[in-house]
């Protein structure tokens, strides 16, 4: 068996495509960082896109501080999933705006909930960006007071707070 | 042997064809991937088999390797060496099917576009592609002959030409 050519050849193509991957990823604007965020403890996860939605700073960390927003009735949940997700189960009186159907939805959303209205997204935990994603949306269409309850509807539903389908 | 096994083993127009076949395929997987390396990366963590530290690594450098390794296979560029590539990552992929088949976990292939669910009828029928391309795979491997439309005859995963 010829190893040493072989491994010679591999060496050549491997290295090439190493290469390559690494120039094409910095210099993408979709390119990711390095090393991801996996960790479900420490937050979302993402692989930090160049582009990354998930940012800390508008991010609800635990339940209890999403009821209790959802007590004072001062805020509106949107759900972020899709919307078979949605009917199949929800937070009680949240509305369904899907991430990936967010243009069909927002101009019926914009004509019930002023750019003012405290606005609260979130979609199935900490292993979905989508609700990151909404947010920037929400926030792209003027809304000033975005919010993003990251344990999403799991939690939610795992601690028997308000839901319907 | 009989000689319909012998132009199956040794004929360099099929050797000619599963290596285009794989090169076609392989670039064609590889585009998505490249496009959106991030959503990529989400559907390797998916699989619940790699440390957190290679996910990312390996969502920039594996679609490279499918797309290099398939051009390599198309232009005749060292071509039993981009088959060993392929053919290594399709024994990867089948074992780490396997797994998550076996752990009942539900998660998305990610092979030719994001959305192919990894379950019941779906994972057997990734299961039987990839045994069969693992097959297909193995002639170019270990084709020994002169190949036909190639740049850089180099031989086979067994002796040199």
């Amino acid at each position: 068996m010829p190893c040493k050519d072989i491994a010679k050849e591999l060496i050549i193509l491997i290295g090439f495509a190493v290469i390559s991957a690494f120039t094409v990823n910095y210099f993408s604007p979709n390119g990711i960082a390095l090393f991801g965020q996996w960790d479900t403890s420490k937050g979302v996860i993402t692989a930090k896109p160049k582009n990354d939605p998930v940012t800390g700073g508008f991010e609800i960390k635990d339940a209890n501080t999403a009821k209790e927003i959802y007590d004072t009735r001062k805020a509106v949940f949107v759900d972020a999933r899709s919307y078979e997700a949605f009917i199949d189960g929800h937070i009680k009186d949240a509305i369904s705006i899907p991430t990936g159907q967010f243009i069909e939805f927002i101009d019926h959303f914009k004509t019930k909930y002023p750019s003012t209205t405290p606005v609260i997204t979130y979609c199935s935990g900490r292993e979905c960006n989508d609700s990151h994603e909404l947010a920037q949306y929400l926030i792209g269409e003027g809304y000033t007071n975005v919010k993003i309850f990251i344990d999403g509807y799991q939690e939610w539903e795992k601690k028997d707070y308000p839901v319907e389908q | 042997m009989n000689n319909n096994l012998k132009i199956l083993f040794h004929g360099n127009r099929i050797e000619l064809f599963i290596r285009w076949l794989f090169g076609i395929t392989f670039i064609y997987a590889s585009y998505h991937k490249i496009v959106e390396p991030a959503h990529f990366a989400k559907i390797i963590y998916g699989y619940y088999l790699f440390p957190e530290f290679i996910i990312n690594l390996t969502a920039i450098i594996l679609p490279y390797l499918e797309l290099l390794s398939g051009i390599s296979l198309i232009l005749g560029i060292y071509p039993r060496s981009a088959m060993l590539i392929l053919e290594s990552m399709l024994f990867a992929f089948i074992v780490a099917l396997s797994i998550n088949l076996i752990r009942g976990y539900n998660f998305d292939c990610g092979c030719f576009s994001f959305g192919e669910r990894g379950y019941g009828y779906s994972a057997a029928h990734l299961l039987v592609r990839d045994v069969i391309y693992i097959i297909l795979g193995l002639q170019s491997l270990f084709f020994n002959k002169h190949r036909k439309w190639c740049i850089l005859q180099s031989g086979s995963i067994l002796k040199n030409m």
